[in-house]
């Protein structure tokens, strides 16, 4: 049956491509530019760090709803399974709390439990996604360890630019995105608008019977709630004099997550919704200096406050009228509870000078100053925190012959923490080049990861059939780790292929460990009755270790196909309270065996209409859990086809397509594990208007990298 | 509703004082500061807002107690509460019971954890079947017993619990903020007046309690302790909090028991030193190294402790070392099913009796006999002691 769709959406795809008139079609040729490896510009295929791409002109194809959405459909290495406290993502094994997300090279802020709000993303609004596995706290600091992903956002140069795209899918999915964009002179504006929202969707109606008291077949637990939210945002920039760009920007972003609430105490009654607050400041600017030499500086403030929004009465923690703590006070539907705002104030100056014609320095200084105001979770009720560092990279380049070329980048980074004090964090990646075709690239590089504030001073109680207590520990170490990968790449005639194999040793890493109860303080115990405590610990060792192939075929100039595929294996060492020895553990939620392919089929008719299609697939074998079950493993298909008409000024786009086209669902009972929350198949459109007056500006390519460009991923 | 009357009272005050302000006259005409007073008195009287969410609440409690309200005396359970069907099931049972014996009285339940509180009200999915389970915190209820319209003449409160331990002092302690008026908003009239009576936990009195309750669970079960082991497991408090000595009660039971039958034990899922792992040892050390071990909570309802401490499949065996006790002995993150099944008993679904000391209608009487001692009995002092034995 499976076979049959396949074979007709491919017949459907040969007969549109026979039929069709070919028209020749100008296509951009501009070269892939990535900056997330080293922090300088490089071609991709001559990036000295080995850098994942997700192109424009793939995202554009792919039509997705959101970041997850298309980090899930088009890398291997990544998954997910969203749930109420986000989107659990994991990269080669490891939680978003090791992985760093960059928007334009500054770090994303704000998270619940470690889980990074992917909504503060506008997918509408991606240029294109870097993706640099392994650790890099070298260059970026606390936090990339599985890896980095920069979210490299669109730049509106346009005179005048008004879009509008609305998306509507299955289960009440809408998206909504709206720009405008004016240039006038030195000066340009841009302001973004994004709303996204779903319905939600339930997969199955049964708890398990194994963490009931009966078995429930109406439950109203959701397996993704409904949620809504939306975002502003403008970005001012100035040019005062040429090569001088100064900008200013500023956004605030509302999210609601909507939860259900059924009849049973024990198991899908719920009193509150959760809601978050970000508001952004930021400012900067870039000098640009002789060649690829610049300075620049980022200074930026971010928010990201958590509520609770009470939906019925509920007793919390708190304070009676007389300023006593008592664990009654009340709250009434629409009232709100703040449970935690972080805020982040950074500074980054940064420069990159070309010494020589081997050597190209990358040096910068950051300050970092977090606050945490968490009323009820944090011991104290608030929590700060201090870090500054001083970081150095060299790219030493020297051709060794005709056809080789060396290439070793190495960065050194110094980090001041109040409560850490000092730690250096080396990486070194070395790329030899053999002609035109073949790179060669091997990393050691160390990653680290300071215990949040959160994490060290935590206290939290959570119901899920039984009271679990959450505690923090301030004897917390910061999490470290080794990465070492090997790698070569391909590329020929529209051909790439790359391999990597990588070690990611990770000592001290933090999870929650279930502890006895007698080793919490007593006062808690007395007043929850918890069923489990959990504490914050640092795990032994964790290590990741695995191989990423990928391919990548631009057949001609409409066809292009692609597959990726990540094996994983985990070998975790955990300090087992209970046993007071080291206990080999899964990681939660890693697969062996995941993979990812695409063909995509792009044609122009006139120069005033073209269209595409493109098939996608993705799998995982089984996800390995601790406790409550493991994931199915799954396989998904997605089609997607789009139209563009162009007129003078206007641009018309219709989006259409169909994901996991053969419907599949894991029904797997609640409170057990899912491979995938996929909801089963849903279809989707898009229409997208756009007017833009006046000239784009086109990459301002520079003769270093325009030398080598033919068979790049182009845009 | 209320705000537009405020704000038009307000307005109202505002014109006047423009009025007034502008008329420079020496008139006989009542001062602004008076009609000022007059206007906030009359707007006090007829808009009672209340300026928190706690009054909010208590309003809503006491409310509720008003139109429940049918005799002047009232009984408050109280219990820490749980969320799970059999759990309000037995309240059910135990309060209709109350009811039966005490018929002058109003009778009420009170949790004591706020998680289940507000899990039992459910109160928005009334429509789809959800019970509305009303069982507010014990401020709260006895604040409504005081309230103006409700002042009942006497107020009992029982403790459910099993031993007079941590969570009994907390009992203690609402009571004895109640009387001493603690936060200045009650009646002190009423206070000097009102009768104030509390009942015991379950195994409050080693002398009597004890052997009571350990004659009325043999009378239950000296068929099954005839065929195997029965195992109560007790709550027990953790050792830092072993207030007023109150674990040893159920090392007691277990004596008074065993005058029954050697085959009763009991232990505790918090007590340091009578954990699952000391009752093997105790039933070792009776030469009982097989046959079948039944399996009892005991405690006044079979909640979470009971399905998952006691009957649950969570199992930290290993097939090479097996079992390794934590510092204080216990086996951590294994169920008693679990446990005497892997040490060579027969423990299985089958042998889990899942039943709640208030759904054995004689333990229960132990519980309301307590009451009856404390109707009968002196009022207490809670002025001068925060236990009141």
């Amino acid at each position: 049956m499976k076979y049959k769709w396949i074979t007709a959406l491919a017949g459907l795809l040969f007969s549109l491509h026979a039929s069709a008139q070919v028209v020749n079609e100008m296509q951009d040729s501009i070269p892939e530019i990535v900056v997330t490896g080293t922090g300088t510009q490089h071609l991709l295929k001559d990036a000295p760090v080995q850098t994942e791409v997700i192109s424009g002109r793939i995202l554009k194809n792919y039509s997705a709803k959101s970041l997850q959405d298309l980090l899930m459909g088009l890398t291997s290495s990544l998954d997910f399974n969203e749930d109420d406290m986000g989107s659990q993502m994991q990269m080669n094994g490891l939680g978003n709390s090791y992985i760093l997300i960059l928007i334009d090279g500054k770090r994303i802020h704000g998270d619940v439990g470690g889980q990074n709000d992917l909504g503060l993303i506008d997918p509408h609004n991606i240029d294109r996604i870097e993706i640099v596995k392994g650790a890099s706290s070298a260059l970026y600091g606390s936090d990339a360890i599985a890896g980095v992903i920069n979210i490299i956002t669109k730049k509106h140069d346009e005179g005048l630019l008004a879009e509008n795209s609305t998306r509507v899918g299955s289960h009440g999915d809408i998206r909504q995105h709206n720009g405008i964009g004016i240039r006038l002179g030195k000066v340009s504006s841009y302001t973004n608008f994004q709303l996204q929202h779903t319905d939600g969707w339930q997969n199955t109606a049964t708890e398990d019977p194994h963490q009931t008291e009966f078995l429930i077949t109406d439950s109203r637990n959701k397996t993704v709630n409904r949620y809504t939210n939306w975002q502003i945002s403008e970005r001012l920039t100035y040019e005062p004099v040429k090569n001088l760009e100064l900008y200013a920007e500023g956004s605030t972003y509302w999210k609601r997550i909507y939860r259900p609430s059924g009849k049973y105490a024990a198991v899908d009654v719920k009193t509150y919704d959760m809601e978050y607050h970000n508001r952004s400041l930021s400012a900067g600017g870039t000098w640009k200096l002789d060649g690829t030499d610049f300075i620049s500086l980022d200074v930026d403030w971010n928010k990201h406050a958590y509520y609770y929004y009470f939906t019925a009465i509920t007793l919390t923690d708190g304070y009676d009228p007389q300023g006593n703590f008592t664990p009654y006070y009340p709250y009434f539907p629409d009232d709100m509870e703040l449970q935690s705002d972080q805020q982040r104030t950074m500074a980054n100056l940064k420069g990159v000078f070309e010494l020589s014609e081997h050597h190209r320095l990358n040096t910068g200084a950051e300050w970092r100053y977090d606050y945490l105001e968490a009323p009820m979770r944090v011991v104290g009720g608030e929590a700060k925190d201090h870090t500054s560092a001083l970081y150095v990279q060299d790219e030493i380049s020297y051709r060794l012959s005709d056809k080789v070329a060396a290439n070793v980048t190495a960065g050194l980074r110094l980090n001041h923490n109040d409560q850490f004090g000092n730690c250096l964090t080396p990486k070194v990646s070395g790329m030899l080049s053999l002609g035109d075709d073949i790179r060669l690239r091997a990393t050691w590089s160390q990653g680290f990861k300071t215990p949040t504030p959160k994490e060290l001073q935590y206290r939290y109680v959570r119901y899920m059939n039984g009271t679990y207590l959450y505690l923090g520990n301030t004897e917390l170490n910061p999490q470290t780790s080794n990465y070492y990968s090997l790698g070569g790449e391909y590329n020929r005639k529209g051909l790439n292929i790359t391999v990597t194999g990588y070690l990611n040793d990770v000592d001290h890493m933090i999870t929650l460990v279930t502890i006895p109860n007698s080793k919490a303080p007593a006062e808690y115990i007395a007043k929850y009755d918890p069923v489990k405590t959990r504490q914050y610990q640092n795990l032994e060792s964790a290590k990741t270790k695995g191989v990423d192939v990928s391919v990548r075929y631009r057949i001609n100039r409409e066809w292009m196909a692609g597959l990726s595929y990540s094996y994983l294996d985990t070998d975790a060492k955990q300090y087992d309270t209970t046993h007071e020895k080291l206990v080999d553990v899964i990681i939660d939620g890693t697969a062996h065996h995941k993979g990812s392919w695409f063909a995509t089929w792009n044609r122009s008719f006139s120069s005033k209409y073209q269209m595409g299609a493109g098939l996608y697939g993705r799998m995982s074998s089984k996800r390995y859990y601790q406790i409550n079950g493991n994931g199915k493993g799954y396989q998904i298909w997605r089609l997607s086809t789009n139209h563009e008409l162009t007129a003078k000024k206007m641009t018309y786009r219709i989006e259409a397509g169909v994901d996991n086209i053969f419907d599949y669902v894991d029904r797997t009972y609640h409170g057990l594990h899912l491979g995938t929350t996929t909801p089963g198949r849903t279809i989707y459109a898009t229409l997208t208007i756009k007017f833009a007056q006046g000239k784009k500006l086109k990459f301002k390519s520079n003769n270093k990298y325009n030398s080598n460009s033919n068979d790049n991923e182009q845009d | 509703m209320n705000k537009i009357k405020y704000l038009f009272l307000g307005l109202l005050a505002m014109c006047t004082t423009a009025v007034f302000t502008s008329c420079d006259d020496d008139d006989q005409e009542p001062s602004i500061q008076y009609i000022e007073k007059e206007v906030i008195k009359e707007v006090e009287k007829e808009v009672p807002v209340p300026s928190s969410n706690w009054e909010r609440y208590q309003e809503l409690v006491t409310k509720d107690v008003k139109s429940k309200k049918q005799h002047d005396k009232a009984i408050l359970l109280v219990a820490f509460g749980s969320t799970w069907q059999q759990a309000f099931d037995a309240f059910d049972t135990a309060i209709e019971a109350y009811k039966a014996e005490f018929k002058d009285y109003d009778v009420f339940l009170s949790y004591s954890s706020a998680i289940c509180i507000n899990r039992a009200a459910a109160g928005e999915n009334a429509a789809d079947g959800a019970e509305i389970r009303n069982y507010y915190a014990p401020p709260f209820w006895l604040n409504a017993f005081a309230a103006e319209g409700v002042r009942y003449k006497e107020i009992v409160v029982q403790s459910l619990q099993v031993i007079p331990g941590e969570e009994y002092t907390r009992v203690i302690n609402y009571i004895k903020d109640f009387a001493n008026n603690s936060n200045g908003d009650l009646d002190d009239k009423y206070l000097s007046e009102v009768v104030l009576k509390l009942g015991v936990p379950l195994l409050q009195d080693a002398e009597e309690d004890v052997p009571a309750v350990a004659k009325e669970l043999n009378e239950l079960y000296k068929d099954v302790a005839k065929e195997g082991v029965v195992a109560f497991m007790g709550h027990g408090n953790p050792d830092s909090y072993d207030t007023y000595k109150a674990n040893v009660r159920y090392t007691q039971l277990e004596e008074a028991l065993q005058v029954y039958s050697k085959n009763y034990y009991v232990g505790t899922v918090d007590m340091m030193g009578n954990f699952k792992t000391h009752v093997l040892a105790r039933m070792q050390a009776n030469g009982i190294k097989n046959g079948k071990v039944y399996c009892h909570p005991l405690m006044s309802i079979d909640g979470d402790h009971g399905h998952n401490d006691m009957a649950g499949d969570d199992d930290a065996w290993d097939e090479k070392e097996g079992y390794e006790a934590n510092e204080e002995g216990e086996v951590e993150d294994t169920s008693w099913k679990m446990y005497f099944y892997r040490m060579g008993y027969t423990c299985n679904d089958d042998t889990m009796i899942e039943k709640g000391l208030l759904e054995l209608p004689t333990i229960r009487q132990v519980w309301i006999n307590h009451t009856h001692a404390a109707i009968d009995g002196e009022p207490l002092d809670y002025y001068h002691s925060k236990n009141p034995e």
